[in-house]
């Protein structure tokens, strides 16, 4: 997606929700894993607000928030604590949403990313912890409320924690907070701290976005909810764009105010009668202990975190002399770096691994429909067969056969190897001859030409080569198959 | 004497020694209930059945030989904002007036699985929010020492039980007094435990960091074994501190108060109090400097100017949002409306009474931006100053003692109309909650004309056990009460019968 053409400078500042990877709820035993429950089955007395039930924080979604906290640079604090966010709505069981507000787990830090302009880094304001609301079904045709003469509210996912990680408005463009997203998801999930996945709605991004002035001033910001895909990001804040710049262009005003956008429009729309413009009333949570986070238990957290995206991509460079290019691809998930890694430390040469995992693996589960995770042959297994290529044991359109084989019949690479009608002994000395010779004959012409001197750049020698290595099948050795090519033309 | 005049002490060591039957006690408590309910109205369900099924399984259990616990046989009654399984818990509201709890409140477990006999569900003001029991679906609460008079608040029900001999022990929730001025109303024992000392988990919500259960009694000796099975962690309520309880009975072994030092409140100015009480304070200081505790006076700036403010501004805020989730959707009453708005404003406006929708209404004002930094910001400040000035004063003394109320019980119906003198009842036992710290109502004896007279006792927090020790010297030199006798009118009309 190229550079979006703006007459002003664009602001862009993101709120990412993160679910994370907990087996609980924030404030309950309930399981977080509520996607295709019947409704309202995956709820308990505490997390449907019954009177005199109390939350329990959960420790493990404490720990992911500031292992996330970490991940993206912020200070992790000993003290913090939440706060009610009042608000009437149906999916809200309690009527207020716990939530981090004064005092967030997490406060500073950054992300880098690959700018418009090159790289970047893009300030983190904070994350805080807080819980996920229920959802409304509308049963009206477009599932939206208006015109619906009832709803109804499904609480099972109501409880589930979420980090909310809020950037400063850093980026100046839909390819920017793209990237951005991109990388934060990277994280998310190098770090096991959330699936990321935008579609089932364990990430959810909110954006806020705004023109600048002629002076540089930052102009009035615009909220954008409802983006449901990464696609749907980039085409939604181009859209607010191109009318932000329509209505200042005709002299108007851009209101603060929430828009939703409609992906199956292309448009944002004003959400109105909402309470949008509402006072939260925010006050201290009374029902929970702060949390205390020690500066031992810091230590610990940092011991745990793994290597991080862009230290593997520098150490990729560095062990295995990788391109850009190659290492972006291999380390987008940290399952598919650890493949090739396998693969690396198997015995394979790195470059030729690189290759084979990028192309070759890729088109496979990309084919199945699979992850790597689900890819059936082992990096030894993988390794051994890129050892065999690199060897000139096997050639690569062979090499490809038998990875076929792997993969479908899940036989051992000795089978793989011979189903795929290559013999492992290799085609030499006097088969080989026999082989040219034959090719010879079939192309008496070219034979003719090059005997009588006029392959000076050796063209047609080369031709008939290409047609010996593949009537070979890929079994000839390139070099000794040119060099008997040669004794035989006597050249 | 009878079975229904013994504490829950004699009536736990009686069931043991088998001088009578848990059933016997549970039957002769629940005759003595439904003799004097009619008049007294302090209960909204009671659990006749089930009280008397569990009095013969515990029995059996004695015939059997089996373990029992401390309060095996004993009946008690819990205000109705605890949860109790199975029993219809409705905190005296129209909005649960039909609702039945699938979870007992751990204290609730706790007495249970300590013997005790849940024999009813006892009256409150709304949502715990009143001094006198007189907010209530089922109409007001009577004191047992004079049918005119209120009982207290908000838990009267349990107050009033406990002092016409429903049961020798009852539970109620204390947020600002609710436990304490009703003690002191009835004119039995009552305390409010540090807050953090009891889990407040299954007890419907008004204030959430100041509610504490609080059990009421006839002696402190049965409060101690109360706070015996009541205080311990529980993994269901974070705020409920994880540290091991001393064993509170045997601080009632303290003989004297000797090397004690005792604050006696003396800073009377602005606020009245009534000569009778004034007089329970000067006599109970007597019994401490005679049983060799040094008394000297003290003042409560801070407490008595501004805590009664803090207070409110503290409780109705927080009440603002604990009861927002009575929305009419997933239990409770539901009123339907035009739109989601409509069925919102109709169901709280149908079914809440007006104590506690003129209380939301100030609470959610209060916290309303600009109001939140000039009211509750400010609040949450003085709160922090008020303990401190309760922190000082305990580096010299052991306890204080001070008036529970300023006022003896009033007349049914005086105070409904004027809120705000309600409140001010309320100066005594409000700064204590605040500070978090345990406060004990101790009955000291009655007037001439019958009323009770009473003396509180507070203490550093999380003293709990030696200040129930210094209650029950002072509790010996005064003496126990007795119960109540109501004078019934004759030819009354029964309220309820």
């Amino acid at each position: 997606m190229g550079v979006i053409k703006s007459a002003r400078p664009v602001v862009i500042g993101l709120e990412v929700h993160l679910q994370l990877n907990t087996s609980s709820k924030l404030f309950c035993s309930c399981s977080t894993d509520y996607i295709g429950r019947t409704p309202n089955t995956n709820v308990c007395p505490i997390c449907l607000a019954v009177p005199g039930t109390l939350p329990i924080i959960n420790d493990r979604a404490v720990a992911l928030g500031a292992r996330m906290g970490l991940g993206l640079h912020c200070e992790i604090q000993n003290y913090s604590n939440f706060h009610r966010k009042n608000y009437f709505y149906p999916d809200l069981p309690k009527a207020y949403q716990i939530t981090q507000y004064e005092l967030p787990i997490a406060v500073g830090g950054y992300m880098d990313i690959e700018g418009d302009g090159g790289p970047k880094r893009v300030r983190i304001h904070h994350l805080h912890l807080e819980e996920d609301a229920g959802k409304l079904v509308h049963p009206t045709t477009d599932g939206r409320m208006t015109g619906a003469a009832y709803s109804l509210v499904d609480y099972n996912r109501g409880g589930v924690p979420l980090s909310e990680v809020v950037s400063e408005p850093d980026m100046s463009s839909p390819a920017e907070a793209r990237e951005y997203v991109t990388r934060l998801r990277q994280l998310a999930r190098y770090l096991d701290v959330s699936d990321g996945e935008m579609e089932s709605g364990s990430l959810r991004v909110d954006a806020n976005i705004s023109l600048s002035n002629a002076d540089g001033s930052l102009g009035t910001r615009v909220e954008i909810k409802n983006m449901n895909s990464f696609k749907s990001i980039e085409r939604a804040l181009e859209y607010e764009i191109g009318r932000q710049n329509k209505v200042l262009a005709s002299g108007g005003r851009i209101i603060q105010e929430t828009r939703l956008w409609d992906d199956s429009e292309g448009v944002t729309r004003s959400m109105r009668n909402k309470e949008t413009a509402s006072d939260y009333r925010y006050y201290p949570e009374m029902d929970l202990a702060p949390i205390v986070i020690t500066d031992e238990e810091i230590e610990k957290f940092k011991e745990d975190i793994p290597e991080l995206p862009w230290e593997k991509r520098e150490r990729f460079a560095r062990d295995f002399g990788l391109s850009k290019e190659e290492i972006s691809v291999l380390t987008e998930q940290k399952e598919l770096a650890a493949y090739y890694e396998g693969v690396v430390n198997a015995g394979a040469p790195p470059e030729r691994a690189a290759n084979w995992v990028r192309m070759e693996v890729l088109r496979v589960i990309n084919e199945a429909g699979c992850s790597i995770t689900g890819f059936g042959v082992k990096p030894a297994v993988l390794a051994e067969l890129v050892r065999k290529i690199e060897n000139r044991e096997l050639s690569n359109t062979v090499g490809k056969d038998v990875l076929d084989l792997l993969v479908k019949d899940g036989c051992s690479l000795e089978d793989a190897i011979n189903r795929s009608g290559a013999s492992s002994a290799k085609l030499t000395g006097s088969s080989l001859d026999g082989l040219i010779a034959t090719v010879m004959e079939a192309n008496a012409d070219v034979v003719g030409v090059i005997k009588s001197g006029q392959d000076k750049k050796g063209g047609k020698a080369k031709f008939l080569h290409g047609l010996i290595m593949k009537e070979s099948r890929g079994q000839a050795d390139p070099k000794e198959a040119a060099e008997a090519l040669s004794r035989m033309l006597e050249l | 004497m009878e079975i229904y005049e013994l504490t829950a002490r004699e009536v736990a060591d009686g069931i043991k020694a088998k001088k009578f039957s848990a059933e016997d006690v549970t039957r002769t408590c629940l005759a003595r209930l439904s003799s004097l309910e009619g008049y007294l109205n302090a209960c909204i369900t009671v659990a006749e059945d089930s009280a008397v099924a569990k009095a013969r399984e515990i029995d059996s259990r004695l015939a059997r030989g089996d373990e029992i616990g401390p309060l095996a046989g004993v009946p008690y009654i819990a205000k109705d904002n605890f949860c109790s399984k199975g029993v219809r818990t409705t905190c005296s509201s129209k909005i649960l007036e039909n609702w039945t709890p699938t979870y007992d409140a751990s204290a609730i477990s706790y007495m249970n699985g300590a013997g005790a006999v849940l024999m009813a569900k006892s009256n409150l003001d709304e949502f715990a929010m009143g001094s006198s029991t007189e907010n209530s679906i089922i109409g007001p609460t009577k004191n047992p020492r004079d049918l005119r008079r209120v009982p207290g608040g908000s838990s009267g029900g349990s107050a009033a039980a406990v002092a016409a001999g429903y049961c020798p022990i009852a539970l109620g929730s204390d947020t600002g007094g609710s436990v304490r001025q009703p003690a002191a109303f009835c004119g039995i024992q009552g305390m409010k435990p540090s807050y953090g000392e009891v889990s407040r988990y299954g007890v419907v919500a008004y204030a959430s960091s100041l509610d504490q259960v609080s059990p009421l009694a006839r002696s402190v000796e049965d409060l101690a074994i109360a706070m015996e099975v009541l205080a311990r962690p529980d993994p269901n309520d974070t705020t409920c501190d994880a540290y091991d309880r001393p064993k509170f009975s045997d601080s009632l072994s303290l003989r004297d108060l000797k090397g004690k030092r005792i604050g006696v409140f003396a800073g009377f100015g602005a606020e009245e109090i009534d000569a009778d009480l004034y007089g329970a304070l000067t006599s109970a200081a007597e019994h401490c400097r005679s049983a060799g505790a040094e008394i000297e006076p003290i003042d409560l700036p801070i407490a008595v100017k501004y805590g009664v403010a803090t207070y409110y501004v503290t409780a109705l805020a927080d009440a603002s949002s604990q009861l927002a989730c009575y929305d009419g959707i997933r239990y409770g009453a539901h009123t339907d409306g035009q739109t989601l708005a409509d069925m919102y404003s109709n169901t709280r406006t149908v079914s809440f009474g007006e104590e506690v929708r003129r209380r939301i209404i100030l609470g959610t004002a209060l916290l309303t931006e600009g109001y939140y930094q000039n009211y509750y910001g400010p609040a949450l400040k003085v709160r922090t100053k008020m303990v401190k000035e309760f922190d000082d004063l305990f580096e010299r003394f052991d306890a204080y003692l001070l008036p529970t109320s300023p006022s003896m019980p009033y007349m049914l119906g005086m105070k409904e109309e004027d809120p705000t003198r309600m409140y001010l009842g309320d100066v005594f036992t409000v700064p204590i909650s605040l500070g978090g710290l345990p406060g004990i109502n101790i009955s000291m004896g009655l007037t001439g004309e019958g009323l009770p007279l009473s003396v509180q006792l507070v203490g550093q927090r999380y003293d709990d056990a030696r200040l129930l020790g210094i209650a029950s010297v002072i509790e010996r030199l005064a003496g126990r009460p007795g119960i109540a006798n109501p004078n019934l009118p004759q030819n009354a009309e029964k309220r309820r019968g």
